[in-house]
């Protein structure tokens, strides 16, 4: 699995972009947090597919019935 | 990607601190520090007053009406801490409008800020075990760094 990886970019006006990569649900959030302690404030957040990739594999649950409901 | 932040830095350090983060912003625009900032006799000059957004100098002896100034073409730029602890630029220069001299006040306000952001970022970040992979100064003058976790 990939290591964690931010992409940062510091705006000259001082505003701070930060995209958070290679982790999903709560660590990804977790780490967004972590950034935002460190540089001060959050105006927004944004997340975006790979947030919901858990583990990048796709789960599905069926269940297969025949026709007389057995 | 998995999530995008946009964040306001705060701001709040050392008077060293932000001498640092002033150095690195008037290097990076060109300035020079200035070992005076009496005009030339005879000569008008104009001064505009901005403030560093959310910024505070944690107090110390001898912090409060320290100033640093930096120059460049004949504009002088004081940065230092007002009476409430908050970081002043006041930009000064002879043929220059206020909105100009405005213009580079916020201009050097602004390099303050991302100089003081991108310092706290990279130590923390290295502290907490990631390291630098690229780094790039790009044609806006903005700060583009990727950083990953050392495994």
């Amino acid at each position: 699995m990939a290591s964690p990886q931010f992409d940062i970019k510091i705006g000259r006006d001082g505003k701070v972009t930060v995209k958070v990569h290679g982790v999903s649900g709560s660590k990804c959030i977790e780490l967004s947090d972590m950034v935002r302690d460190i540089v001060g404030r959050e105006d927004s957040r944004k997340l975006t597919s790979e947030y919901y990739g858990g583990d990048g594999h796709v789960r599905i649950n069926a269940e297969v019935h025949d026709r007389t409901g057995r | 990607m998995s999530t995008v932040c946009i964040l306001t830095p705060i701001v709040i350090g050392s008077w060293p601190s932000i001498v640092s983060a002033v150095m690195g912003a008037a290097g990076a625009m060109g300035f020079s520090v200035a070992a005076s900032a009496e005009a030339p006799a005879g000569t008008a000059v104009d001064s505009v007053e901005t403030e560093v957004a959310n910024s505070q100098v944690l107090s110390e002896a001898m912090s409060r009406g320290e100033k640093i100034r930096i120059q460049k073409d004949g504009v002088v730029v004081e940065v230092g801490v007002d009476a409430r602890g908050r970081c002043s630029v006041c930009a000064s220069g002879a043929g220059l409008t206020k909105s100009q001299l405005e213009k580079i006040g916020e201009d050097i306000a602004g390099r303050v800020v991302q100089q003081f952001a991108y310092h706290k970022l990279m130590t923390e970040l290295k502290s907490r075990g990631f390291s630098i992979e690229q780094e790039r100064v790009s044609n806006d003058h903005s700060i583009e760094v990727r950083v990953r976790m050392d495994r």
